[in-house]
């Protein structure tokens, strides 16, 4: 967003994402998984990343946290700026260490990402060894201070205990306790309650909350629910084909949809208001192969409202104000139509 | 723990006792009995032969006489080497066996381990290509063409040097040991080799190490509290096995270093139907066997907090 030169006069944001390339080397050619996403966090804020399976969201954070395998994996360009600080390609900013230190994260399936023989107490102890030169003592003592701030019972036994012995759900809990053991400004939550049941689920979420309340930290939250943007997000970022295509406040992107995808994600998405008279309505087709990326606009082939532009030429970004943005030719001053599903700039919302 | 381990004890016992009705009972069909050799011998000399080894008695009787002698640890007195005790031949063999056993061991454990997270780690580059192709030479070359190479290439090296370094054979000072046991271990260390290699593969792209990384745990780190521990799992498991290939295996071994262990006895006893020493040795065995079996189980349990409870 910062391109545009709207943002920059204010403070600069927590992180700052710009024009983030990716590529990945695979046998069958190169796929671009990631094609110029922009973004920003700041303090205390959660920004959730929206999108389908495969549209760069987890690609993105983790290049941001250097866990792309490189090779395959390639940051073509762009940048990732921490307080003003480059981070891509570097392990520490300040003298401080970036991951585990600055930026804290948590997976998707919590019984897998945490090691089998290693007691979960001296897991979160880890980072605070590591970052701040913690004793094993003591680091083991505030592991078990963060497993009660985690809402574990019974934290002094469980942190002796081992991930076999642990809930899903507590296993996500012990995550966040390490993921926040050394203070970080942001954590990154990618899909951090896909693998978990529905109550599960929202303690989770409200632990997070909870715990950005205590700390201030911002969160990134990586989600295809938009149940969960919903309840947790004050920004959104929607990302299609390796593309933010909108971004703005939740409300801006819920109630003032300004993107094709948008709308087609809100439609797909179940209710249970029998007022609403809502139909499920699902997008049709597929995203496009990101071996060999479409000349024009990602979403084309899927959008009732394709243009002849749409197909030749990317679409270019558009502000309907200073914080909400559409990459969508709809928007362009010399569009033929303005569909009444989508929000336009000088609509009354 | 001390009931799990109590439980393999008991089990132990159990298999051990399995193995030697079962080679009792096969040892006895095979044609022919310690008697019969080259020496001829009258109907009469026979009859007071058997009669003096209780070879008259019915097999049943037999088998229970052993069962009580083995119950008292006595294996009896050899038929070929006389008035040789079964006990005495173990006693000073056996050590020789299990010294060269266990050297052969520790080499082709810590080669294994430390070959395989080697070539993990230096994935498809010249490192990699290099040890697997070792370890092909490894596992198919048979024992004693590497012991015979081997020992060539031991007296090539003494007469470079002018006097004897490493001996080429025989048994005594910790020189001796050395080239036989790694002959020994080399195809287990091959195996092993493969087995930590795609293990450590395995670790390397799973969840908990990237959560270690996103943790900023340095990679020196990562490889010995995340990856090793959780990589050497499965190289643990088949070392029961393995110890029992090595310490059994080591016959041809033994013979081409001159080495004076029980395998020789081992097979010189089936050979000539020394029907007490092939009890005593094979029994022997399959006890020491069985309780190192028993000895890996438990030290996986120290390694893996998930067998522990599994009691």
């Amino acid at each position: 967003m910062s391109a545009d030169g709207e943002k920059l006069n204010t403070d600069t944001p927590l992180l700052e994402v710009e024009n983030l390339h990716v590529e990945f080397d695979t046998y069958g050619g190169t796929v671009e998984a990631v094609r110029g996403v922009d973004f920003t966090v700041d303090q205390g804020q959660t920004l959730a990343i929206v999108g389908e399976s495969g549209c760069g969201k987890s690609v993105t954070v983790q290049s941001i946290m250097g866990l792309i395998p490189m090779p395959p994996g390639r940051i073509t360009a762009g940048s990732a700026r921490l307080r003003g600080h480059e981070v891509l390609g570097r392990n520490r900013i300040d003298g401080k260490e970036i991951r585990g230190r600055e930026i804290g994260m948590i997976f998707q399936d919590p019984m897998t990402s945490l090691n089998p023989t290693m007691s979960i107490g001296a897991q979160i102890a880890e980072p605070l060894q590591v970052h701040r030169g913690y004793s094993a003592t003591d680091a083991f003592a505030e592991a078990v201070h963060l497993l009660e701030m985690s809402k574990i019972p019974e934290a002094a036994k469980r942190a002796r205990q081992y991930p076999f012995e642990f809930s899903g759900g507590m296993l996500q809990r012990a995550m966040i306790a390490m993921a926040i053991s050394c203070k970080p400004s942001i954590l990154i939550a990618d899909e951090p309650t896909t693998a978990l049941d529905v109550t599960i689920q929202a303690q989770i979420l409200d632990l997070m909350q909870d715990l950005q309340k205590e700390t201030g930290m911002a969160i990134i939250l990586i989600t295809h629910d938009l149940g969960v943007v919903a309840r947790m997000a004050d920004e959104v970022a929607v990302m299609y084909a390796g593309r933010v295509v909108e971004h703005g406040s939740a409300d801006d992107v819920f109630y003032r949809s300004a993107h094709p995808y948008t709308v087609g994600l809100k439609e797909a998405m179940p209710t249970n208001d029998p007022a609403l008279q809502h139909e499920l309505k699902p997008i049709e087709g597929s995203p496009p192969d990101l071996f060999a990326p479409p000349r024009g606009c990602g979403y084309c082939a899927r959008c009732p409202h394709a243009m002849q532009v749409c197909d030749e030429q990317p679409p270019t970004g558009h502000f309907l104000h200073d914080h909400h943005f559409s990459r969508c030719w709809l928007h362009h001053e010399q569009a033929p139509i303005k569909p009444e599903t989508i929000y336009f700039k000088d609509a009354k919302a | 723990m001390l009931s799990y381990i109590l439980k393999r004890l008991v089990q132990g016992i159990l298999t051990v006792w399995f193995i030697a009705t079962a080679t009792f009972f096969a040892m006895h069909n095979v044609p022919g009995d310690p008697l019969t050799n080259d020496r001829a011998m009258t109907d009469t000399t026979r009859a007071n032969l058997e009669a003096k080894y209780g070879l008259d008695q019915p097999t049943t009787t037999q088998y229970l006489i052993f069962l009580r002698n083995l119950s008292q640890g006595d294996f009896g007195i050899s038929f070929v080497q006389e008035n040789r005790e079964v006990n005495d031949i173990i006693r000073e063999h056996f050590p020789v066996s299990a010294i060269l056993g266990v050297l052969a061991v520790i080499f082709a454990a810590t080669g294994g381990v430390l070959f395989g997270a080697l070539t993990a780690l230096y994935r498809n580059r010249l490192p990699d290509y290099l040890i697997m192709f070792l370890v092909i030479m490894g596992i198919s070359v048979p024992s004693f063409v590497v012991a015979a190479l081997s020992q060539l290439s031991l007296v090539a090296f003494n007469n470079l040097i002018g006097f004897t370094v490493i001996p080429v054979a025989g048994w005594g000072t910790i020189l001796h040991m050395l080239v036989p046991a790694m002959v020994l271990g080399l195809s287990t260390m091959a195996y092993l080799t493969r087995l930590m290699r795609s293990s450590m593969l395995e670790v390397t792209s799973s969840d908990y190490v990237r959560t270690a990384k996103s943790k900023g745990v340095p990679a020196t780190r990562i490889f010995t509290r995340h990856q090793l521990r959780n990589a050497i799992l499965p190289v643990i498991t088949v070392l029961g096995p393995a110890i029992a290939a090595i310490t059994t295996g080591g016959f041809v071994v033994e013979l081409v270093f001159a080495i004076p262990g029980l395998g020789r006895y081992f097979v010189e006893a089936v050979q000539q139907l020394d029907y007490t020493v092939i009890m005593g040795t094979t029994v022997f065995y399959g006890a020491f066997l069985v309780f190192m079996v028993i000895i890996v189980d438990v030290l996986y349990g120290f390694i893996d907090p998930r067998v522990r409870l599994e009691t």
